[in-house]
């Protein structure tokens, strides 16, 4: 080989290659299966034409979806790992899991995640939404500055930053707190109070967790917080999730778009017509807005519970260099990461993936028979 | 008519797309700054072929801005002078938090390095899955292994009785006091028993605001580094393994070093809601922020450095309790293998080669704060004070830190259960079961115990 960079021209001339032939075989068998079928040359020709378009993204599903998801569900009933050979073993990677308790604690922590931190995400992008939505001058600058955070994402390079605010002694999350408690006493108050809360839960959740309620124990024992706690957010078990959701309300940006569009899609007469008949701005707002946006938020609440508990870069860049509170922040797709590609346990790694996918279609199915109860798609 | 344009623009956009992505990026050009390094001859022969092979090497342990700049610019071309078929030596520089995950990667796929910077403890794992270097390395091939410390090549880099790595680096792990801060907190001496060292935690520990203004010791993470673990249990006599190769962490020796670390702990934390240290660049025992630190000399200022005249330093505490117990120092040796599924195995024991000479040991040692394995190799800065005390904690109290099995599965027990016992979530006898029994368990799926 003359140059070694090469090797990889080939791959993707393969690659451009196989794209080539797959998609005219494709357009091919189209244009066949609508002549047999006694199609005209022009419908053979829209045949033709609209499965060569599609092919590229249709053979990319088959290669990068569809036949990875087969693999994954044949190896989730296998014993799979590297240069060994497979080995059939049925139900038991699934019937494992409900004996793992490192897999338990892991899919609590992303529950516990999933329902503390979605309505909080939801909530703060409506809030968000609806002051957005103001006639203010220098409206575009805030929605850009509030939609930032999904333009950056919580790529590594974010969360290695977060990583540095969240340090509980010099922090500039910490420092800010410090600061304002300093400057405004009841917000010491309010600080210490969040802590106070944010501590009993976690330490009520932990126990739970392991069966132990020592730590409960001692959070209750130690009493209201002194002036001088902060939290301690990457540091202690007690609020490596809280970090977590925290990070979700900050990328709340995508929510908060469709809550403006839902906004701007309220007729204008329903509000006046309620200001006519003196509804206060809460009463515009539960009576008239909150209704009309629920589709949206029926949205929302299902893409991000998806989102929520794939969680996986945000734990994993977060806690990486303090493995020792990683587990208190464990995702379940972390979880999954773990046992197949560090443990390389690839067959136990696909269940707990087809398990998962299980559970989602599970909760989203409930949420969707649910849905009559509160979801408004007209105005009637 | 139409449908054969139609077939034309897709084949045109494609392959627009295509090559748009395939253009190879120019690789940067790097000079070499200074004069290239004596090296060993090579084994291959030079070749006129035009230059072809990458050689692609991942190294963990290094200095920023200090071992790694000199690596690419200094050895990389004295490498490629000597091998003309070599186009390029391209490095991969690993972080230990991804370590284990990464390696899995290289591995499981059969795709990565040909060559890997590996920690002591890593034979065990990954030998039998590593090139034999005896023919290019070995006593018979190379004349400058007799110059090597017969442990480091013996002990850390043989399995299955073949040669599988060159020994790098070796760094003895040392608690190192600043002694001005402990008799500022009224102690004369560096503590030398567990009792010591609970009351050094505690009275050499300032804190301000709820938060750490001033560590009585710092370990890596917050007093729950699970290689001092397994060196406090050797300290106190104590074994990792039963004679059937079950795991042996709930002894009595397991228990009472997860127990003084707990105390430690508390000592230095009254409790669980202090702030830990805010973070630094510099060091910790320069910055004034720690009274003592449990390290080597990676990251530390040079051994020339005045800082050091007034550090002491102390190997592994003992505990009365026990009567084996002996002070101990853990001795991390890095080494450089090959993978089996390298492709360049000749050329990369070659690098290997230029980078075991006495020189290039010397130099990245030097710059690495540690011992070179090479006896030859040891002048200039191991003749400091600090160096020789090194050195003579080293002598006296070594302990390789090897035979650990199952590593990766080991590590992630310890980081959940050592953790779950020190924050009050388990109690101790919970804690070494949960050890032992997940423990036996994976060394039987894994294959260490048959």
């Amino acid at each position: 080989m003359a140059n070694p960079y090469l090797n990889t021209v080939y791959w993707a001339a393969a690659t451009v290659l196989f794209i080539i032939i797959t998609s005219l075989i494709s357009g091919a068998s189209a244009r066949f299966v609508v002549k047999i079928r006694g199609g005209t040359k022009k419908l053979q020709e829209r045949a033709f034409a609209g499965y060569l378009f599609a092919a590229p993204w249709v053979v990319g599903f088959l290669i990068f979806v569809l036949i990875p998801m087969v693999l994954s569900l044949y190896w989730s009933f296998n014993k799979v790992e590297p240069l060994k050979p497979v080995i059939w073993v049925g139900l038991k990677n699934y019937l494992d899991l409900f004996g793992d308790s490192d897999f338990k604690y892991a899919f609590l922590n992303s529950l516990f995640i999933t329902v503390i931190g979605l309505p909080l995400q939801i909530g703060a992008a409506l809030i968000l939404a609806l002051l957005l939505s103001q006639k203010l001058r220098g409206m575009r600058l805030f929605r850009v500055a509030f939609y930032m955070p999904v333009v950056l994402g919580l790529n590594s390079a974010v969360l290695l930053c977060w990583g540095l605010m969240f340090n509980a002694n010099n922090g500039i999350v910490t420092q800010i707190i410090q600061g304002l408690g300093q400057i405004f006493v009841p917000f010491n108050w309010l600080d210490r109070l969040f802590i106070y809360i944010n501590e009993l839960i976690s330490a009520a959740f932990l126990g739970f967790q392991s069966g132990r309620y020592k730590i409960l124990q001692n959070v209750i024992s130690a009493g209201f917080p002194a002036a001088d706690r902060v939290p301690l957010w990457l540091q202690s078990p007690l609020w490596t999730k809280t970090s977590l959701i925290i990070l979700l309300i900050w990328s709340c940006g995508t929510m908060m778009i469709f809550y403006l569009a839902a906004l701007n899609n309220v007729p204008q007469e329903i509000y006046e017509a309620a200001e006519v008949d003196g509804a206060n701005a809460w009463q515009r707002f539960w009576n008239v807005t909150w209704p009309l946006i629920t589709p949206y938020t029926f949205y929302n609440l299902i893409v991000g519970m998806i989102a929520i508990i794939q969680l996986f870069n945000e734990p994993y860049v977060l806690f990486y260099n303090t493995p020792t509170v990683a587990q208190s922040a464990q995702s379940v797709v972390y979880y999954l990461y773990i046992n197949t590609f560090r443990f390389n346990r690839m067959g136990y790694g696909s269940a707990i993936s087809w398990f998962l996918l299980i559970v989602i279609m599970f909760i989203t199915l409930i949420q969707f028979r649910l849905q009559n109860r509160w979801v408004q798609y007209d105005l009637r | 008519m139409r449908t054969k344009l139609l077939v034309m623009l897709v084949l045109v956009s494609v392959l627009f797309s295509a090559c748009a992505q395939a253009t190879p990026t120019a690789a940067p050009a790097t000079q070499a700054p200074a004069p290239a390094v004596p090296t060993a001859a090579p084994t291959t022969a030079p070749t006129t072929a035009p230059a072809s092979v990458v050689l692609n090497v991942a190294v963990v342990d290094y200095v920023k801005g200090t071992t790694d700049t000199w690596l690419e610019n200094t050895i990389v071309p004295a490498f490629k002078a000597q091998h003309p078929e070599v186009s390029d030596v391209q490095f991969t520089w690993l972080t230990w938090g991804t370590y284990n995950d990464v390696l899995a990667g290289y591995f499981n796929t059969g795709t990565g390095p040909d060559i890997i910077n590996f920690g002591s403890e890593y034979i065990a794992q990954y030998g039998s899955q590593l090139a034999d270097l005896t023919p290019y390395l070995g006593k018979d091939a190379w004349p400058d292994y007799a110059q090597y410390i017969p442990s480091t090549m013996a002990g850390v880099t043989t399995a299955d009785g073949k040669l599988r790595g060159l020994p790098w680096l070796i760094a003895p792990r040392a608690y190192m006091c600043n002694m001005t801060e402990l008799q500022a907190a009224g102690l004369t001496s560096v503590p030398t028993t567990y009792a010591d060292w609970i009351k050094e935690a505690k009275s050499a520990t300032i804190i301000k605001n709820n938060a750490l203004q001033q560590a009585g010791l710092v370990v890596t993470g917050k007093l729950d580094d699970w290689q001092e673990y397994i060196g406090l249990i050797w300290g106190l006599g104590g074994q990792l393994y039963n004679p059937d190769g079950t795991s042996n962490f709930s002894s009595k020796e397991s228990q009472a070093a997860l127990k003084f670390m707990y105390d430690r702990r508390r000592a230095e934390y009254p409790s669980e809601t202090v702030a830990d240290l805010p973070q630094t660049n510099g060091n910790r025992l320069s910055d004034g922020s720690a009274a003592c630190v449990l390290g080597n000399m990676w990251g530390f200022p040079a051994a020339t450095d005045p800082v050091w005249n007034n550090i002491q330093l102390a190997p592994y505490p003992t505990d009365a309790d026990f009567p084996n117990s002996k002070p101990i120092s853990m001795v991390f040796q890095d080494w450089l293998g090959i993978p089996a599924y390298s492709k360049n195995v000749a050329l990369a024991a070659d690098f290997l080669k230029m980078l075991g000479s006495a020189d290039n040991q010397f130099t990245y040692n030097k710059g690495f704060g540690s011992f070179p394995p090479r006896k030859d190799a040891w002048h200039d800065y191991t003749d400091t004070t600090l160096m020789k005390n090194i050195g003579n904690i080293m002598d006296q109290y070594g302990v390789a830190f090897s035979d650990v099995r199952d590593t990766a599965k080991l590590v992630t027990i310890l980081q959940k259960e050592m953790p779950a016992y020190f924050t009050d979530q388990e109690d101790l006898a919970t804690a070494v079961a949960n050890i032992d029994q997940q423990y036996t368990q994976a060394l039987k799926d894994d294959g260490w115990i048959k």
